[in-house]
Parts: C-alpha cells; structure tokens; sequence
C-alpha cells in the first residue's frame, strides 16, 4: 500500500521541477517593457460560451465595441465560469490581481462573489449584471428588456392564429417573471383572447432540453413560440414545426429564416462604453444603472420581411413610442393590472414602483403555469 | 492465464503482478506523453505549448493567491474523493457523492440557519460537521441498505438519489429556506458568522482543507491498521473469502455506504460554511462525479487522493489562465484536463495489463 | 509440432517441444501441474500461437490464427469446461459453431449428419435433445460429436476423465480407441497414471516445458511414468494407493455428527437429503462422489456456510445447527475450502493478509480495534516457514504464488490452530505431485495428533490413502459408507453412479468383464 507513495513523490518532483523552469520563464517575461501609457484593463466573466448567441454573446459584442471605441483599452475574459461560490470569487479574484481595473460580472450567480473579490480589491471597480448588492466599487447594472418583450408580445398577439403562444423560460427568479408579465400583457393588449403558457427549463443553456420544451408547446397547440433562454433550440423547433418565433439576446432569422419574427436584444456596448469613459474622466461612482430603450441599451431585432405590412406598421409605431421615451416600462407595469386569480393587484390609475417590480414574484393575467416556491 | 482477443494478432492479458517501479515509470510517462500530445494539439492550433504549460502552472501554483486557490478547489474533491474511494475500496460502486454532498450541504445549513442560528462557533461548527456527516451518511444508508438487504444494485440507486438530492435542494432554495431580502432570487439567507469555517490568512483555504487532510490520515490507519479496514479489503477483494471467513458482510455494506456517504456530505458542509456561506443553487460542479476519478486515479489510496485531487484542482485553476492571460478559447483548458485524465488511466490499464503479439500471422 | 515455444512473460511454458502423434493411435501427454500440457495443446488447437517453432500436418506446415482455422485443419479440442448452451439441443450447438449460413440454419440436415455420425462411432448421443437434458459424460460426447462433424480428424482431449464417474470414464475409453481404430489421432492430456497405462498407445512426458520422453504402455511402468514426471521417486501413495499403513488404535469420542440433514442448493433445488454422518476424533471420514453431488453443501453446511433446512449439525457435543461462520471457525474447524482462490484466500491481497484471515480478530493479531502490526508479521512469517511456502515475501500479492504454495499457506492458516476438526474439500485439486505429497503428510499428521477430518475428493486415490472410512454421496444422500481398508474402488464407483450396495456387488462381474 505504502508503495504508490513512491508514484506521488515523483509527481510532485514533476510538478515542482516545472514550476520552477516555469517561474524563470515568467519573470523574464514580465521584464518586456510595458506601452509607454498605461492601458485600461477591463475584464469580463461569462457564464457562457461566447458563441452561444444568446446572452453571452450579446455582452462579448459589448466587449467589441469597446475595444473598438476605446484604443487605449484592452479587454480580457473567461467563457463558461460556473456559479458556484468556490469557481466564479477565484476567476473574478484572479482577475484583480491580474491588474484588470474594471471587472465586469454578467450573471447573477457572481452578486456575492464580486462583493466578495470587491472588498480585497477597493481599487478596482466593478459592474455585476442583474443583482442588486452594490459596494462602494460595486456598481450594478441592468436594462429595461421587459420594454422590447412587450412590444414583441403585442407582434405575437396579432401574429397568433390559435391564441395560444408557448413561453420557454429558464427559472423563476423576478427577471424571468416580469418578462413573462410583460410579454403577456403585450400580447393582451392586442389579442385579449390570448394566453402565454409558460414551461420552465431550469437551465440558461441546453439546445436539447429547450428544443424540446417548444416541442411540448407547440404539441399543445401553440403557434408562435417566445423564449427567456440563451440558445436557438426553441427557435428552431418553431421553424420546424411551421410555428412563428421570438427569440432572445440576438437576431436567430439565419437559424430560423421562416418562423423568427423578432428578437428582445441588448446593446450591452452603450452601457459599457459609458461606464468606461467615466473611468477615464474620473467620474466613475457605484450606481444601480437600470436602462431602457430609450436610452439604447435595449431593443427590438428587425422585424421579419413576411410579416403582414399592417402589422409591421403598427409594431414599428409602438418601437418609436418607446424609443422616445413616451411610453417605458412604468407604462407596461400600470394599473389595472389582474394577477392569474383575477385578484387586481394594481388598481386603475397607479403604477409599480421600480422596487415592485424587481421584485415581482406573481403572474397576472393570461398567464398559464405556475411559479414555483 | 486469462486473454482477451482484441485486435487481430493481439491479446491483452493481466500483468499478475505490477512492479512498483514499473507503476511509477508509466505514471511519470503517462503525464510526460499527455504533455507531449497536448502540446502536440496545442501547437497545430498556433499555441506555443511551452507557453501554455508555463501559464497554467503559474496560474495554479505560481503565487501564494494560486496555491491557495487550488487549495480550496483540492478540497471538496477530497474529500469527496475520499467518500468515494472507501466504498470503491469494498467493491460498492458509489456513483452518489454528488446527492450525499447536497444532503451534507443541507443538513449543515438547516443547523445553521434555523436549528441553532445563535450558538456560538465552537457549538456550530461540531454541529454542522455532524449534521453533514448525518445527511451524506443518509444518503448512503438508503442504496448501502438496499443492496445489502434486497440486493439492489448501488450503481443504480446511488446515481438516482443525485437527482433527489440535487432537486430537493433547488426546491428549498427557490422555496421554504429562500432569502427574503433577495428579490426572489433562489438562495438562503447568509449563515450566521459562528457558521463560517476559520480561514487561512486573507486567502479562501479554510478548515476544509485540515478536515480532508485528517479524514485521508485517518482513513489510512483505518485500512492499514484496524480490523475493520482489513475486513473491507477482504470483502472488497474476495466476498467469498469474507463470507468463509464468517465476516459480517451486510452489516459492513451499509456501513460502508454510510461513511462514504459522510464523506461526501462532509465536502457539501465545508463548501457551504467555508466557501459560500449559504445554500444556493449550483452548489456544486459535479465535484461527486470528479470524485470517481479522483478515487480512481488514487487507486483508492487515501494519499493518492490527496495528491489527486490537488493535481486536478491544478488542472482547473491553472486552466482558468489559458483563457484569462492568453485568450486562448474555453474549450482548450478541459481538451488539455481530459487529455491527461485519459492518459494517466491509460498508463494505469498498462502497468495492469499488457498487449502482447501473437506470432503465427499467417 | 516441431520447436514449440511460448512464453507468459517470463515463464517458459513450452520449451523446444517436438512432439508427434501418429494417425491411428491414442497418445497420452502427461506431466505434473504446470509442466506445460495445456499450453502445447491449447497451440495445437489454434487458442495460442507459439513465440516461435513450426506445427506439420502430413509433412505439411500449417499456421493457425484462431481454433476455427485448427478445425479447418483437422484438429479438435475437447476441453474441460464444455463449451455448450444449455438451453439448446444439440444440433443447434453444432449449428452454432459453423456459421455457415446465417438466414437457413439447415437444422434437419444438421440433425440427419449428426445421427450418422454418431451411430457410427457409437457415441449414442440424440441430436434433438437439449443439452441440459444431458448427463455431464453425454456432453462431452457431444463435444466430441461436435468436432467430428465439424471435419475433425485430430482430437485433443483436455483431462476428459476428470470430470466422470468410473463407468463413465470406461466408456469414454472405449470410444477413445473406437475413434483410433477407425484412423483418428487422439491426444489426450491426463496425470492419471491408471487410465494412460490402459488406454494409449504412446505416451509423451512433459516436464517443466520439456518432452523428457516418449514412450509405450508396454516398456514402462507406473513408478517409471512417475519418475520422469517429477524426476525423483515418490512415496508409496502412486504405487500403491490403498495399502496405506494405517494407525490401528480405536478413534476417540465423536466430533461431528450430522443429524437428519438437508439443505438447498445455489439452484433452490435439495442439495443434502437427511444425512447421518459421524466423524470422531483421529478418524478421517473420506466423501465420495461426481461433482455436484452435494459434496460443496455437505463442506458448507458443516462449517456454518450454508443453512440446514432439517436436521442437527453437531461439533465437539455442541449444538452447532445454523450457528455462524465465525463461530465454528471458533469452535475449532479448519476449512480447506474446495477453490481455495475463490474461497479461502484473497489473490489480489498479501501473503499477511492472507495468513491471518481466520486469527485477526483476536489477541495476539488485533488489541481493540487495531491490527497489532508486528505480530501480524511475525505470525505470517512463522506460517510462512513452518509450512515451507515458497514465496519472496509476506508483502508479496498472494495471487503471485503458484497453486501448491497457496495451498501450503491455506493449509497452514487452517490448521495453526490445533483444530479438532478439519473440512477439507479437494486438498490437492490443481496441486503439484510435491505440494500434493506436503498437503497429505499434514493430514496424516493432524489425523495422528487427534483430529477428525472430513475429506471431500474426487481423486478416489487420495480417498482411499487418507480415509478410515469412506462415504459415497449421491443425489444429496449418503449412498453407503464403507471401510477405506480393502474397498472396491469399482463398487465405490458404481455407489457414486447411484447404484444401490446391494446391487453394486451384483454388478461386479460384469463390470470386470467389460473391462
């Protein structure tokens, strides 16, 4: 038994021997003479791929943009870090320590490790996407998409033909919910006769899994299919099923040429250029950026070339409303609203606050499924 | 002497008995030629593979935040490796770590959060390891007492209770234990500060690292030193010869699953209270399924798993930096883990059986 | 065969062996465990191929790469373990093997052939019976069937009579020189000196890997045949197996009495039907009988391994009925179990391991829960002396040791402990003639000393040189127990056949006629 110690002894000789080649090189390495300024750093963790074409995807063009925008600027990042406590503080950790001087974190899972790397690092900033602990280096940052899904919800309603739409979403955290609530009263608002029915995949990304959720949809007798997911796999099962689809994160028409209505996206880059150039201008502070269409961070893919010219007509209206700002998520979110039992949760005449409705953990009306607790 | 026919001309036949030597030289050579062919791979992609190494080393072990972080990586694999490795040693194919890790995890939070959320740490830390070492240890009581009372198969009901378990905690995180501050994000609360295990200086290496290392001692005497260890390896090895020798065999079966499973609840415990401070979703990244390999690669030794586990946490953390300094795509950092995962199992196969020529091809 | 080598890395199996077999004659191989029987015949028949020398069919050479090229070639083997489905008849076996059409199977044609064939060399085997309608000597018929219909002309049999009763035994004799007779090569491979000196007509002696001579049934003997397997002489027991000196003092007070009793085999069919037996101390009680008879149930049942359904288990006055293992262990009963690998040792752990099995959960080898280390050594160690274990070392994996030094290391284990009785179930089964002539002085040894020992073997030579008494176990019962002391092996044959005591003595005559 105590032979395989023997194994162990001269792995670690191995491991140690390069270590030390390993050092020697390193150093040498680091001797190069840094670009005569020094360059803005900025770091990204994804729980990703960046190819997925989904969420992932649409903050990794945000990096282009700003690497782009910003010649000075050098970006760095690491694909597909797991949520867990132990994976996602030792990236984010590894990264301030690597110098980076802005470390962006896109998904939730990394809110308490940021706040955790944040404290050892108070000078380097951060930007955690979609939570809600901040620190006086911790900013957080989100946009107003449940404005782009209401008026894609509008689309489905006129679109449908069965009144029925299938909504492929991924847990039931407030994000997801109030997309689904704001989709639905979009598609209300249009179609009164239609309801969304909602399955939950408990994943961000699995092609197969949220495949096959549409499939179950539309084997309901659903016709058009919308997704809170990272992946094109309800998209297609649309498309191959003859059904309309609304995609997520980024325009799916190559992948699903027939069926891809419309797509909620992110323009992630006109947040980050903004938060990088406050850095450079030394106005940089910890906010709660909570964006909207107005402001570009969120938008509406271009519309399909099938869809009928009276309804492009009246959808393109309603993008140029909120574009300008006259209607926002505050309009999506105002009384009367209903939640699933009829119950009126907002009355006639008022409107959710922006705590409310971060923090929403109800369906309103039209909305088939149930949130799990 | 046993042969299998496997390729035309060819056999391979169990090597009776490998020689010690022979064992190191293949694991040294196994790593140098997985090296090698990475490299190889590593090169037609443009990298140069010289570099590559240099950097996950230095990302693993090249500074003290490095070896620390691989540290705290080593150590649910540990002692999850550990909890495997014991029921492997008995021949009971444990596929459960993962369940038995999330019912240690659960059971140390609900002590925490709700059955003494004000003891002070010197009761709570005992508490919580004895509530972990009581969930995981449940959780391999239930396919322990099933394979040896009605002979189910471990493999089966282990592997099936992963799901229970894993779902059973999203259902309390999203649920009953949900943080209410949190925006009805999925989570519980923060433990209380007597909950959180001592750590090593401004690094994340906590008491976890010291628990793995006293259960790898301790298991070691076991299985050198007492009856007990000496009765699992007889079963393990002969269960006929177990059952002439008169030893309680179905007894040690459940015993044996409930210490494994222990184990690996004791490695859902240390991550909560050392790393996490909360039950929250994707708790785990399948450390109970890497435990198999840690155990494997070990041979079930429990230093080899020790040095095992520390090698893949190096893997892990050293691959972090391909893409961090290097930008090198995701995918190359678990291409070069498997890469060498694939071939120290290899060169494990080799030293136990060999591929000889058959002459008289005609 | 000319310039046979084969190697298992480093052991030499076959070294420079010629051998030659004539068509027409019936030539035996024979040579001690080990000496390289197996392999040289398992190269003949295709199963290995040589590291290097050359095989000649009629001045032709031939090269094989599977057995399926050797039948195409003309050479069959026969082997111990048959290679039949049990569910199916016999012509579908036959079928099974040819692979000559996979959409007809042409069964009625096969059944047609195979009928002729075997009316003409007199195998009397029915094709359209199922194979698990057949005793274990028509299967091997059927073996043979097989390899005839297949077009085989050289017939490798590996220890045919191993595995049959006496009777059985004689008549595969017979069809053996049935086959020769009509022009066929028959090799077979045996360490029975009787059977050779009976049937062949050359015989080939192999020794470590060598052909040390070849020689006929008529320029040799017995002692000369055992000489040159070995290379030294052997004690009485080859010569002249039932003349054993025998301690004549009365046996002392019983030790083991079996009650009425019956037991359920690994199939759930009865295994033991009310058997009486009694063992008293210095007696040895020797069990007869074909394998599966009961023999494995009766050592079990005795030694608390196995569940009586009816009756009483007796050890030393104690009522030892459905007691565990480990308590009669503790009473004092050694257990040579019947595959010591598989049972009573551990291949894969060390020679410590190995040795304190039965001790190691009492002082001196453990105190509390921990194994006492250095006693465990020195205990292994003494074994390992006293009872001449060649071995490099008590770390070394038990599973590195050949079969007759394992056996020395069990046999020491077993009986370190002055048992009062001792279960010992195939002493010597895959046991060199040295290791073999070991394992029965210890016996004798234990039975001088006061033992009672309950033998179980199929080597009715073994029986009939250890035992006092003999008792023949057929279908779970006791057929008859007879007195060791100028026994008939016949008669015991024809009990272990099942045939009744009364009736075997009225066989007699004619089975000596036959013969």
């Amino acid at each position: 038994m105590v032979r395989r110690g023997l194994v162990s002894v001269l792995s670690v000789l191995i491991l140690v021997g390069m270590m030390a080649i390993s050092f020697g090189r390193v150093a040498a390495q680091d001797a190069t003479p840094a670009a005569s300024e020094k360059p803005l750093k900025v770091a990204f963790v994804y729980v990703g791929p960046v190819g997925d074409l989904g969420w992932t995807w649409a903050h990794d063009q945000g990096r282009k943009e700003l690497e782009a925008a910003f010649p000075n600027v050098t970006t760095v990042y690491q694909e597909s870090v797991p949520e867990n406590p132990a994976d996602a503080e030792r990236v984010i950790r590894q990264f301030a320590q690597d110098g980076a001087d802005l470390i962006i974190t896109t998904s939730f899972g990394y809110m308490d490790p940021t706040i955790n790397v944040a404290k050892d690092f108070p000078d380097t900033k951060f930007i955690h996407i979609s939570g809600y602990k901040t620190a006086p280096n911790v900013a957080t940052a989100f946009g107003k998409i449940e404005e782009p899904r209401y008026v894609s919800g509008e689309l489905a309603g006129l679109m449908t033909k069965s009144n029925q739409i299938g909504y492929v979403a991924a847990f039931p955290i407030p994000e997801v919910i109030r997309g689904i609530n704001a989709f639905t009263l979009g598609v209300r608002k249009t179609n009164p006769e239609a309801t969304v029915k909602v399955v939950w995949t408990n994943t961000w990304y699995d092609p197969q899994k949220e495949r096959a959720a549409a499939e179950a949809l539309l084997d309901g007798g659903a016709d058009v299919i919308t997704q809170h997911q990272d992946t094109a796999g309800p998209q297609q099962a649309a498309e191959d099923r003859g059904a309309y689809g609304i995609g997520y994160n980024a325009d799916m028409s190559e992948l699903a040429p027939n069926a891809f209505l419309t797509a909620p996206i992110w323009h992630w880059g006109v947040y980050y250029k903004q938060a990088v150039q406050d850095i450079l201008d030394g106005t940089w502070k910890s906010t709660q950026y909570w964006g909207g269409w107005k402001d570009g961070i969120v938008d509406l893919a271009p519309l399909a070339s099938f869809i009928p010219e009276d309804i492009r007509k009246q959808i393109e209206d309603e993008e140029a409303r909120f574009k300008s700002g006259e209607k926002d998520e505050f309009t999506i979110f105002s009384g009367p609203l209903k939640d699933q039992s009829g119950e009126v949760r907002v009355p006639e005449g008022q409107t959710m606050t922006g705590d409310e409705i971060l923090g929403m953990n109800w369906f309103v009306e039209g909305v088939q499924g149930d949130i799990p607790s | 002497m046993a042969s299998v026919p496997l390729l035309r001309g060819y056999r391979i036949e169990r090597v009776p008995a490998p020689s010690r030597l022979a064992t190191a030289l293949v694991s040294l050579l196994s790593l140098l030629l997985a090296l090698v062919f990475g490299g190889i791979v590593l090169a037609l992609a443009g990298e140069n593979p010289l570099t590559v190494y240099q950097t996950m080393l230095r990302g693993a072990l090249g500074d003290w935040n490095g070896v620390a972080e691989t540290l705290v990586k080593t150590t649910p694999l540990l002692l999850a490796g550990l909890g495997v490795a014991v029921a492997f040693r008995m021949q009971l194919w444990n596929i459960g770590a993962e369940g038995q890790l999330y019912l240690g995890a659960i059971f140390a939070t609900g002590t925490a959060l709700f059955l003494i959320p004000t003891a002070p740490g010197w009761v709570m830390v005992p508490a919580m390891i004895v509530a972990a070492l009581i969930g995981g240890g449940l959780w391999g009581f239930i396919p322990g007492a099933l394979r040896a009372w009605f002979g189910a198969s471990e493999i089966i009901t282990s592997l099936m209770l992963n799901y229970v378990a894993i779902l059973f905690s999203e259902y309390l995180v999203h649920g009953p234990w949900r943080d209410p501050q949190a925006y009805g994000f999925p989570g519980t609360p923060t433990l209380p500060d007597a909950a959180w295990l001592a750590r090593w200086g401004t690094t994340r290496v906590h008491l976890g690292l010291l628990f793995g290392l006293i259960a790898a001692v301790t298991l070691w005497v076991m299985f050198r030193r007492t009856r007990w260890g000496y009765e699992i390896g007889v079963m393990g090895e002969n269960p006929r010869a177990a059952h002439y020798a008169g030893m309680p065999t179905k007894r040690t079966i459940i015993l044996v699953m409930v210490l494994s499973g222990a184990l690996a609840g004791l490695a859902g415990m240390s991550e909560v209270a050392g790393i996490g401070h909360q039950l929250q979703r994707n708790l785990s990244p399948g450390y109970g399924y890497t435990a198999i390999i840690v155990a494997w690669l070990a041979r079930l030794h429990p230093f080899g798993a020790v040095l095992v586990a520390f090698l893949l946490a190096v893997l892990t953390v050293g691959g972090d930096q391909l893409q961090m300094s290097l930008g090198l795509p995701a995918a190359i950092a678990p291409m070069l883990q498997g890469t060498i995962l694939f071939f120290l199992l290899g060169g494990d196969l080799l030293t136990r059986y060999r591929l000889t020529r058959v002459l008289g091809v005609g | 065969m000319r310039g046979i080598t084969k190697r298992f890395g480093p052991v030499v199996a076959n070294d420079h062996v010629d051998f030659e077999a004539a068509w027409g004659e019936v030539h035996a191989l024979v040579g001690e465990n080990g000496a390289g029987k197996s392999t040289l015949m398992s190269i003949l028949a295709g199963l290995y191929r040589p590291d290097s020398g050359t095989i000649e069919i009629d001045g032709t050479p031939v090269r094989f790469r599977s057995p399926r090229d050797a039948i195409e070639h003309g050479i069959g083997m026969v082997y111990q373990h048959f290679m039949l489905v049990e569910p199916f008849t016999v012509a579908e076996n036959v079928v099974l093997g040819e692979r000559r059409s996979t959409v007809d199977l042409g069964l009625p044609r096969v059944e047609r052939e195979l009928a002729e064939l075997s009316e003409r060399y007199g195998l009397g085997v029915d094709p359209k019976a199922h194979i698990w309608q057949l005793s274990v000597g028509e299967q091997q018929r059927v073996e043979i069937l097989r390899l005839l219909y297949l077009g085989a002309r050289i017939l490798v049999f590996d220890e045919p009579t191993a595995v049959l009763t006496p009777q059985e035994a004689t008549s595969l004799i017979r069809t053996l020189r049935g086959l020769a007779a009509q022009g066929f090569s028959v090799i077979f491979i045996s360490h029975k000196l009787d059977e050779v000196m009976e049937v062949a007509d050359c015989i080939s002696i192999l020794r470590r890997g060598q052909i040390v001579a070849t020689t006929a049934p008529n320029e040799t003997d017995r002692r000369t045949l055992a000489r040159l397997m070995v290379g030294r002489e052997l004690a009485a027991l080859v010569e002249h197996p039932a003349v054993e000196p025998r301690d004549e003092r009365e046996p002392g007070e019983t030790v083991l009495a079996l009650r009425g009793v019956g037991a359920i085999g690994e199939k759930g069919l009865p295994a033991l039907r009310d058997v009486d037996l009694a063992v008293r101390a210095g007696e040895t009680l020797g069990i007869a009988g074909v394998a599966g008879n009961g023999q494995s149930e009766l050592a079990e049942v005795v030694t608390g391994l196995r569940r009586v359904t009816n009756g009483t288990v007796t050890i030393a006055g104690r009522d030892m009925t459905n007691r565990p293992a480990a308590e009669v262990a503790r009473a004092g009963v050694a257990h040579i179990p019947e595959d010591r690998l598989a049972t009573g040792l551990i291949g894969g752990m060390d020679l410590s391991a190995n040795a304190i099995l039965r001790e190691y959960g009492r002082p001196p080898l453990s105190s509390g829960p921990f194994l006492a280390g250095q006693q465990v050594n020195t205990f292994t160690d003494r074994l390992i002396s006293d009872h001449d274990v060649k071995a490099p070392g008590r770390w070394a994996k038990l599973r590195t040791l050949s079969g007759g030094n394992q056996q020395k290391l069990l046999l020491g284990r077993e009986l370190a402990g002055s048992p009062r009785l001792i279960v010992a179930v195939h002493p010597t089964r895959g046991v060199d003639i040295g290791a073999t002539e070991a394992i029965h002085e210890e016996l004798r040894r234990q039975r001088a000393s006061g033992a009672a020992t309950l033998l179980i073997s199929e080597d009715l030579d073994e029986l009939l040189a250890l035992s006092d008494r003999i008792a023949v176990l057929f279908d779970g019962r006791v057929m008859g127990v007879l007195p060791a002391r100028g026994a008939d092996p016949e008669q015991i044959g024809l009990l272990m056949a099942g045939v009744a005591a009364d009736a075997a003595s009225q066989t007699e005559t004619r089975s000596a006629a036959d013969g």
